[in-house]
């Protein structure tokens, strides 16, 4: 083979290599469905094809005919919906239920795409009461599109999903909060359901922590309620929800009296959606204490223990106040009180650890570890005592060695000038 | 007194020292007060040895102890924080006696002949005090001082050629560990004593074997033959040096009662690095220049050409007897005046910027 030969070769097998993958793609067949309802004048008909570009199922390979079924490979909208395509149309009710499980529900098919996700959503949702409700015939209430979207979907994961623990509260509020359309639905009791959980939610501190400090293990709606399963915590059932993340809360809860007698367990003094930020005013017997709601009588046991545990519990809280301060007094001094300081913050423990045994309603529990805290914080303000008594020392010795050392300066300013008359 | 005088002098003939003592006077000129300064700095050098040597009864030098055992000296030991605590205030004192001398010594042109080598021995003495300052700095291996030396010793790695290899001499390895504790403790208890020692007993040899220099001013006032008025160092001047003496243990007892030096946090390799990392003020405008300076200068690293710069600057230092040669034969050098006050300007400044940046 000649050189110019070898060259000419060459040449043509790059050209071959250049524009075989341009050929095979010309031949590669169009989605009809999209190609035909981009183009349509009809929003309504139109934006489901812009929304489905970027959506998961694109993402994955999925196309319309998966869920719509039908024939993409034809132009004409007859031929593509003819019987016989398998054409779907678009699934209401509890058709979309069937059209998302007939993939998510089925364990083999989703672990070629995402193998950690459940596949129990459909029959979770049929013991919510949005499913039950849709079972009964109701059309209004919720679906897996009315939370996820049907085109345009994304992974939870994705801050611009509905489902993003940050939009939760304003996906559910989309119906709970709207009058009208939550008209008609009403509690176990017969009263209407009410509308204001957003508003309430939002005064809360989960919501604080979720949406103002992006703490996104706070809890939103879905996470008491549950999401495809969701449903009010039963009454017997809150303490446990609330147990999920507060699980000494709710340790110390179950061994209290109010377990057995308060029916809506944490809810009681700690309210649902308006969860607050928590302060000791709540424990005792002023008007704006809770415990005062129930126990007003001065002879009852339970106002005297409420009396005594807000007693035990600012006690501690002044104790720690009072040596916080003397530490830090006697640290701006310039003492080195670093083992006070470390000790001060292990007996800001004991107050927390107080105020979570308050949920056991003990107030002889309560004490035993106040106590500990008061033994630990005598020891603090005797070393912080000491501290001022030794600063009082140094000082003291300083003016009475100022007074010394003026002494010898006088004495010795004295014989200089007695030196200089003679010299 | 007199009774045990005579016993020794009939034993060891105590007839030079009694001439030296007899002899040895100070010139009375109106720059006569700067002379106090050399005095001052060798009593707080003092101080430093005998505090520091009290110190050493109860610190253990280790990463694991030498925090902990500072702590048990200030709280637990009876008067250990007035020991700590004039030890750290002595130590600043004294290298800001050592600069004063220095500047004091520069600007009235006392290097000049015959005494080039009282200001060598001199300049190298503060370089001495500057080096038991870095080193002392770690002991307490607290997390300023921790971070601060990890800068320190880290600025040494950009010394051209050698930085790494004298970055990792200084720190005994990659980083700052407790075996850098271990150097920087022998380094400062040990090593830079021993070698302090012998240069301040030359130091003190020049002085008293050439006498107190005279100002070039006053010097040229002088008539041909005329000597200027002296005052007799035993016991007329020491008494003086004493006086003031007092006056500085009396500053360092009310720096100990009212600004005990804090020990901060124990060192913690894994912890973020604390705001307001710095070294002490006397490193300061050397560390702020070094910050200041744009990451590449002419293709060449800043912080080297910074390093390199302050090693120049201090190498002409050691020689400005040997440059300065107006000086030298007794007539006033403008140039040098200037040199020094310019110098004096910027070590201020970039001292008080630094500490205002940090």
């Amino acid at each position: 083979m000649t050189r110019n030969s070898e060259v000419t070769g060459a040449i043509l097998i790059g050209l071959i290599l250049v524009l075989t993958p341009q050929r095979l793609a010309a031949q590669a067949p169009a989605d009809g469905c999209v190609s035909c309802h981009a183009g349509l004048p009809q929003p309504a008909l139109s934006s489901p094809a812009a929304a489905f570009r970027g959506d998961i199922h694109d993402q994955r390979g999925f196309r319309c005919v998966d869920c719509h079924g039908g024939d993409p490979t034809t132009q004409d909208k007859a031929q593509a919906k003819a019987p016989g395509t398998g054409y779907r149309g678009k699934p209401e009710g509890q058709q979309i239920v069937a059209t998302c499980a007939r993939c998510h529900s089925d364990a083999g098919f989703m672990r070629k795409y995402a193998p950690a996700l459940r596949v129990d959503q459909a029959t979770e949702y049929a013991t919510s009461v949005h499913g039950m409700r849709l079972a009964a015939g109701d059309a209004k209430v919720a679906t897996c599109a009315s939370c996820h979207h049907a085109h345009g979907i994304r992974q939870v994961k994705d801050a611009r999903a509905p489902v993003f623990p940050t939009n939760i509260a304003s996906l559910c509020a989309t119906c709970h909060s709207d009058a009208g359309h939550m008209k008609g639905y009403t509690l176990p009791g017969g009263s209407p359901i009410p509308t204001n959980q957003r508003e309430e939610y939002e005064k809360s501190v989960h919501f604080t922590a979720l949406a103002k400090q992006n703490d996104l293990s706070a809890p939103t709606c879905n996470d008491c309620h549950g999401n495809h399963g969701a449903a009010p915590p039963g009454v017997g059932a809150i303490s446990n929800v609330c147990g999920t993340c507060h699980a000494v809360f709710a340790e110390k809860f179950a061994l209290s009296a109010h377990s057995q007698i308060f029916d809506r367990a944490c809810i009681e003094c700690h309210s649902n959606h308006a969860v607050l930020t928590t302060s000791d005013a709540m424990i005792g017997t002023a008007k704006d204490a809770i415990c005062s709601e129930c126990h007003t009588e001065k002879d009852d046991a339970g106002f005297v223990g409420a009396e005594r545990m807000r007693a035990s519990i600012e006690r501690l809280k002044s104790a720690l106040d009072a040596n916080t301060a003397l530490i830090a007094s006697v640290r701006n001094e310039g003492m080195e009180v670093s083992d006070q300081e470390l000790a001060l913050s292990e007996l800001r423990t004991k107050l927390t650890q107080a105020r979570t045994e308050i949920h056991a309603f003990d107030p002889a529990a309560l004490d035993l570890i106040v106590n500990e805290g008061m033994k630990g914080l005598s020891a603090v303000e005797q070393a912080g005592n000491q501290a001022v008594a030794d600063l009082r020392f140094r000082r003291r010795g300083l003016f009475v060695s100022f007074g010394a050392i003026l002494l010898v300066v006088i004495g010795l300013a004295l014989k200089i000038r007695q030196l200089d008359r003679q010299h | 007194m007199q009774a045990i005088i005579d016993w020794v002098d009939k034993r060891l003939d105590l007839s030079g020292i009694r001439h030296f003592v007899q002899e040895k006077g100070v010139p009375i000129h109106a720059q006569k007060i700067w002379y106090y300064l050399g005095g001052m700095t060798l009593f707080l050098f003092a101080v430093q040895v005998a505090s520091g040597i009290l110190l050493l009864l109860y610190y253990r030098p280790s990463a694991s102890e030498a925090y902990e055992s500072v702590q048990f000296i200030v709280t637990q030991v009876e008067f250990g924080w007035l020991i700590r605590n004039v030890h750290s205030w002595s130590a600043n004192l004294l290298i800001g006696a050592a600069f004063a001398h220095l500047f004091s010594v520069f600007f009235l042109k006392a290097y000049r002949y015959p005494r080039e080598l009282t200001w060598v021995s001199g300049v190298l003495l503060l370089f001495l005090m500057l080096g038991f300052g870095f080193s002392g700095y770690l002991l307490p291996w607290n997390e300023l001082a921790f971070f601060a030396t990890k800068v320190g010793t880290g600025i040494a790695g950009a010394v051209p050629l050698v930085g790494p290899a004298l970055m990792h001499f200084l720190r005994g390895g990659e980083d700052v560990t407790g075996a850098t504790l271990s150097r920087f403790y022998a380094l400062h208890v040990a090593i830079l004593p021993a070698i302090t020692t012998v240069l301040v007993g030359l130091h003190l040899l020049f002085v008293q074997r050439q006498g107190m220099s005279v100002p070039v001013s006053v010097a040229r006032r002088l008539k041909r033959g005329e000597r200027l008025k002296e005052m007799p160092f035993f016991p007329d001047y020491i008494l003086r040096d004493v006086l003031v003496w007092y006056v500085a243990i009396a500053l360092l007892a009310a720096l100990a009662a009212f600004y005990p030096w804090e020990l901060g946090r124990k060192a913690d390799a894994f912890a973020p690095v604390p705001p307001g990392i710095r070294p002490e003020w006397y490193f300061l405008a050397m560390f702020h220049t070094l910050k200041l300076l744009p990451a590449h200068i002419l293709g060449l690293e800043g912080e080297m050409l910074g390093v390199v710069a302050f090693g120049a600057a201090a190498g002409l230092l050691l020689l400005v007897p040997f440059l300065d040669r107006r000086a030298a034969r007794d007539e006033p050098s403008p140039l040098f005046t200037a040199l020094g006050v310019g110098a004096l300007i910027y070590f201020i400044a970039l001292t008080i910027i630094g500490h205002l940046a940090s």
